[in-house]
């Protein structure tokens, strides 16, 4: 393959970040392959389209996902990316691994792909970008039994699950997110490798409502940790603050002078639910106000923690803008145990309830959320057997009739005509 | 009363030969027995899929259903570009 002129894409490398063009040079001279990649998007950056298909029936024996099957629709004028599939690989809970897993990876995909990854996709996975439909067996083979890693989730699959760093790293995870994740992986392996839905399906874990991987927006099924009771208040340290000791939000905020702290206008007049106030030189917190947004204990976290009876909330039905706009998850059950003791039942028996409606219900290409939207926050409340709760109003009615159910009503719909008609001419 | 697994296979089969579009939903497969499940149905299908009677065809977005020869390799699908998210 021979080198390209790039002229729209030497721009790219002028910049002051390190360029993808700059990468992509570099690993044609071991990649050949690599000029094809670049001299298809300079065309694509003058012609302003695409030349990318994809879409096909590559993949590994037994596995309806992992693989997404990509060509040029130029393929005699790059026939490097004639074919050009993309592999996704699950990642580990949390994104941990060690620099020899990553080599061992780099390795195998220099040996069987162009060598270009992308980690991680939204998903979580890390994406290997670019071979041929020969490699792929040998590849997955590797894979799972020499790296002891899996293919990932793709097409209308369960998407590989991601949580964020949780209580390896995080001391305000209320739940252990990894367990979550890995444990839900391995109990979901059939719904992860092959179709299932009528669209994709995502679980995302986040230890506590800072929501590092975005779970709210992003997830059809987004577990979300918090706590019943209240948070733990030092007020020795909430002193400390005060007095300027201990520097605010960890000290995220300490390249500027932003002048001494201000607990009146940095946390109490900044809580959403106006739910603090001092007492003296005592913090008070109204918990049954408190919508657990962590603004307090993100500023004060040697003063403030989250409470001990700890759980998570589950929000169902964000997607990005595809058939509809983008919408964020709505809040649908308020606290749930997440307890790897019993195996994660209570979320099991939450998930398959929504499964099975959805799979029934849902419209091909038609994500859980929207599928909600279709039929009425109320409808999807009775499928998931609950009560609703203020939070799931979204505003004042404007409809003024009310639709009563059958057995909402004494002695229900039915009705004896004869005995009407006794009341009632006709 | 829900058919039995081997009269379920023999079902989908039939669809998929028989129907005008090449590639199907799982969901167009409820259809052969309405007295089924979902998920039993999905996973008859995904075993039609283990034995070589049926093959995935996958726009990265969504996954379809196809007899194997009924389609051929590097086919894309008009929907397939319209769906380019991951
Ligand atoms: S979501 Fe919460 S628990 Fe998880 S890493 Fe972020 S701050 Fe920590
Ligand atoms: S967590 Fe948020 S709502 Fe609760 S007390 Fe702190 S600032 Fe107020």
């Amino acid at each position: 393959m021979a080198k390209r002129d790039t002229p729209l894409l030497d721009e790219l490398e002028k910049g002051p970040w390190p360029s993808f063009v700059t990468d992509l040079k570099r690993q044609a001279e071991k990649k050949p392959e690599c000029w094809d990649i670049l001299g298809q998007l300079e065309l694509s950056y003058h012609d302003r389209i695409t030349h990318w298909k994809h879409g096909g029936i590559v993949g590994v024996f037994g596995y309806g996902g992992g693989i997404v099957g990509r060509y040029s629709d130029l393929p005699k004028e790059f026939p490097g990316v004639a074919h050009f599939h993309t592999i996704r690989v699950n990642q580990p809970s949390s994104k941990f691994y060690n620099t020899a897993k990553l080599r061992a990876l780099c390795d195998l995909w220099e040996k069987h792909g162009s060598g270009m990854t992308n980690f991680h996709g939204s998903t979580g996975d890390l994406i290997l970008l670019g071979t041929t439909t020969d490699h792929l067996e040998p590849l997955f083979y590797e894979l799972t039994h020499e790296l002891h890693q899996d293919l990932g989730g793709s097409g209308s699959n369960l998407r590989s699950p991601a949580c964020c760093i949780g209580k390896a790293r995080c001391e305000w995870s209320c739940f252990d997110t990894q367990a979550a994740c890995h444990g839900l992986t391995m109990h979901y392996q059939d719904e992860l490798h092959r179709p299932a839905f009528p669209y994709k399906f995502k679980f995302k874990f986040s230890g506590c409502p800072n929501d590092c991987v975005a779970a709210l927006a992003r997830s059809d099924f987004a577990v979300i940790g918090t706590w019943k009771d209240d948070i733990r208040i030092d007020q020795a340290a909430v002193q400390s603050y005060i007095k300027g000791e201990f520097p605010s939000n960890g000290g995220a905020h300490s390249g500027r002078d932003w002048g001494p702290f201000d607990i009146q206008k940095e946390v109490i007049g900044l809580c959403p639910t106006e739910c603090m106030w001092m007492e003296g030189d005592e913090l008070k917190i109204d918990t049954s106000e408190c919508t657990r947004c962590m603004h307090c204990i993100n500023v004060m976290p040697r003063a403030l923690r989250p409470g001990v009876e700890t759980g998570a909330t589950v929000n169902v039905g964000a997607k990005a803008p595809i058939l509809e706009g983008a919408q964020f998850a709505t809040l649908t059950i308020p606290f749930i145990k997440v307890d790897p003791e019993s195996e994660f039942e209570e979320l099991i028996e939450q998930i398959e309830k929504i499964w099975d409606w959805w799979m029934e219900i849902g419209k091909n290409r038609e994500r859980v959320g929207e599928t909600i939207q279709r039929v009425g926050l109320p409808t999807f409340m009775k499928i998931m057997e609950l009560e609703p709760i203020p939070q799931m109003v979204r505003e004042p009615r404007s409809n003024p009739y009310i639709f009563w159910q059958e057995d909402e009503v004494p002695g229900g719909f039915e009705r004896d005509v004869r005995e009407f008609r006794k009341k009632h001419a006709q | 009363m829900a058919l039995s697994t081997e009269d379920l296979k023999l079902a989908i089969i039939e669809k998929a030969t028989k129907s005008p579009k090449p590639q199907l939903y799982i969901k167009d497969f409820y259809k052969c027995d309405p007295d089924s499940k979902p998920r039993v149905i999905k996973n008859v299908a995904n075993e039609l899929v283990r034995e070589g009677e049926l093959m995935f065809w996958s726009s990265g977005s969504t996954t379809m259903y196809a007899r194997p020869d009924r389609i051929k390799n590097e086919e894309t699908r008009e929907d397939a570009e319209e769906h380019k998210d991951d």
